[in-house]
């Protein structure tokens, strides 16, 4: 990737705390978190995106259901002048982590940072709804149905 | 803004992730869907100025204005469309597009007990619960694949066999005519022979869809919850002996991707809890098979799960082993809900989609 001269190098961390340590939430419960954003230096980040969501893995395309949506664009609220913040979320009744063989489940947060002239930086943060046991593969493929 | 760079000619595609740049890359599509917009535009003006034009204007029928404006129309409905769908995601991320197609059910009424809306990606269940059994509550609707099965390949048949017939025309044309074009000849042979195969196969699909008879599943409750127990009745028409019926509970996990420039769906059921199981069994003419069982839904089962290319589908399914038959299997889906949460939770508001600041 090329960098336009006088740019400095940026690794942009997001370091994440949820208020349940072992980031495990039942259905409908609220999600507590807060994150810190560091390795930006003087970078000017001009919007800051956070969000709750569940996407699906496994051999299907990736689908995307969305929670929670957060936008901050006040530069009083935006890295450098303020790196730490806070947000909580109520999770829907459904859909539930699942650990299947084809079809996957996945609930994360993402903290999104748009810096001016460079690229967006993103930082994803998995955590389970449910406690589902994962599937196992029985039979492949099912007999054709008549 | 974003830092320039050059596209590249050749990249590199890891996973679904891609090494080129989004920004080139939604420019080129920009380029594509901009220059069919400026055809369709083009075209219009030219056609539309020889229609004006034209010594017989006032004549000329509304049929011929469609067919004229077909090709334009189309252009413009392409390019117009896939340059909305551009600019409205231009800059977005994937979260804030999601957010963006979510806005519309801010609107909607978010009722309590069982409102399809309590549970976001839990298939609709309406069209199951529309149909009264005769015994039990609900009657549950077969799962479709059968008849479209039947349907596809009488579809093949007649379209194969209609090429056939005018290849085979074409051929007898020749014959009569004193000539006999034996490339023609050599290419029938084999068209012909699928032309038959796929009419055998249909005539075979049509008689065991209709010659064993139907199968009917009642159940006393609908939707399910994981521990949930059910009384289900299962009724089973046809004349003669069977070896074997057997019901089971199943969970299927279905997967739609592409695969090149084909759609592929992969099936594949990850959980079977056998439920009743009856052999030897001689239904009389005039009588059908019927019985009463009942299952339970696995305390720790995952709910049912529907999203644009990813399902996971609880459903009944009824194996047939008729004695002068082949054994066949019928499915009839279920949909099982979450576990239950605390009722105090259901009064809190729902998520919400927000942004802080002064705009982008």
């Amino acid at each position: 990737m090329s960098r336009t001269a006088g740019q400095e190098r940026l690794e942009p961390r997001v370091v994440v705390n949820f208020d349940r340590p072992s980031r495990r939430y039942d259905p409908q419960e609220t999600v507590r978190l807060q994150y810190h954003v560091a390795g930006t230096g003087d970078a000017q980040v001009r919007m800051i995106e956070r969000s709750a969501l569940w996407y699906t893995e496994g051999k299907g395309e990736e689908d995307l259901g969305i929670c929670f949506f957060e936008r901050i664009t006040d530069a009083e609220h935006l890295p450098p002048t303020q790196r730490q913040g806070e947000f909580a979320f109520r999770l829907p009744a459904s859909p539930m982590t699942y650990e299947g063989t084809i079809v996957k489940i996945r609930w994360c947060v993402r903290v999104r940072l748009f810096f001016k002239g460079r690229r967006d930086f993103v930082s994803e943060h998995v955590f389970d709804v449910g406690e589902l046991p994962p599937a196992m593969p029985l039979r492949q493929p099912p007999t054709a149905p008549r | 803004m974003v830092t320039f760079r050059l596209p590249r000619l050749f990249e590199k595609k890891r996973g679904s992730r891609r090494t080129g740049s989004q920004a080139w890359g939604q420019f080129g599509e920009a380029c594509f869907y901009g220059s069919l917009l400026v055809a369709g535009v083009v075209f219009t003006v030219i056609l539309g100025r020889r229609i004006l034009e034209a010594p017989g204007f006032a004549s000329i029928s509304l049929w011929t204005w469609l067919l004229t404006l077909l090709l334009p129309g189309a252009l413009l409905s392409i390019g117009g469309s896939g340059l909305a769908r551009l600019l409205t995601g231009w800059g977005r991320s994937e979260e804030g597009m999601a957010a963006l197609r979510r806005f519309p059910e801010m609107f909607q009424p978010s009722g309590r007990g069982f409102d399809a809306n309590e549970f976001p990606s839990v298939p609709p269940w309406e069209n199951f619960n529309n149909s009264p059994g005769t015994m039990l509550r609900y009657r549950l609707p077969l799962e479709s694949a059968e008849s479209w099965s039947v349907f596809g390949f009488g579809l093949f048949a007649v379209l194969w066999n209609a090429v056939v017939i005018l290849l085979a025309v074409a051929a007898g044309v020749d014959f009569v005519g004193g000539q006999t074009d034996w490339l023609l000849l050599a290419i029938l042979v084999p068209f012909v022979a699928i032309g038959i195969g796929g009419v055998v196969v249909f005539v075979r699909a049509l008689v065991l869809q209709n010659a064993v008879g139907p199968t009917q599943i009642e159940i006393a409750d609908h939707p399910l919850r994981p521990g949930d127990r059910c009384d289900v009745i299962i009724g089973q028409g046809g004349i003669g002996m069977f070896r074997q019926i057997s019901l089971s509970l199943e969970l299927e996990e279905l997967a739609t991707f592409r695969q090149g420039t084909d759609t592929r769906t992969e099936r594949r059921v990850v959980r079977e809890e056998p439920v009743a199981e009856w052999r030897a069994i001689t239904i009389a003419p005039g009588h059908r098979f019927e019985e009463r069982a009942s299952f339970e839904v696995p305390a720790e089962a995952m709910h049912s799960f529907a999203s644009l290319h990813n399902s996971v589908t609880w459903r009944i399914a009824v194996r047939v082993e008729p004695a002068k038959w082949p054994k066949f299997t019928r499915h009839f889906p279920i949909v099982v809900l979450p576990q239950r949460t605390g009722p105090t939770l259901l009064n809190t508001p729902p998520a919400g989609i927000a942004t802080v600041g002064s705009g982008r």
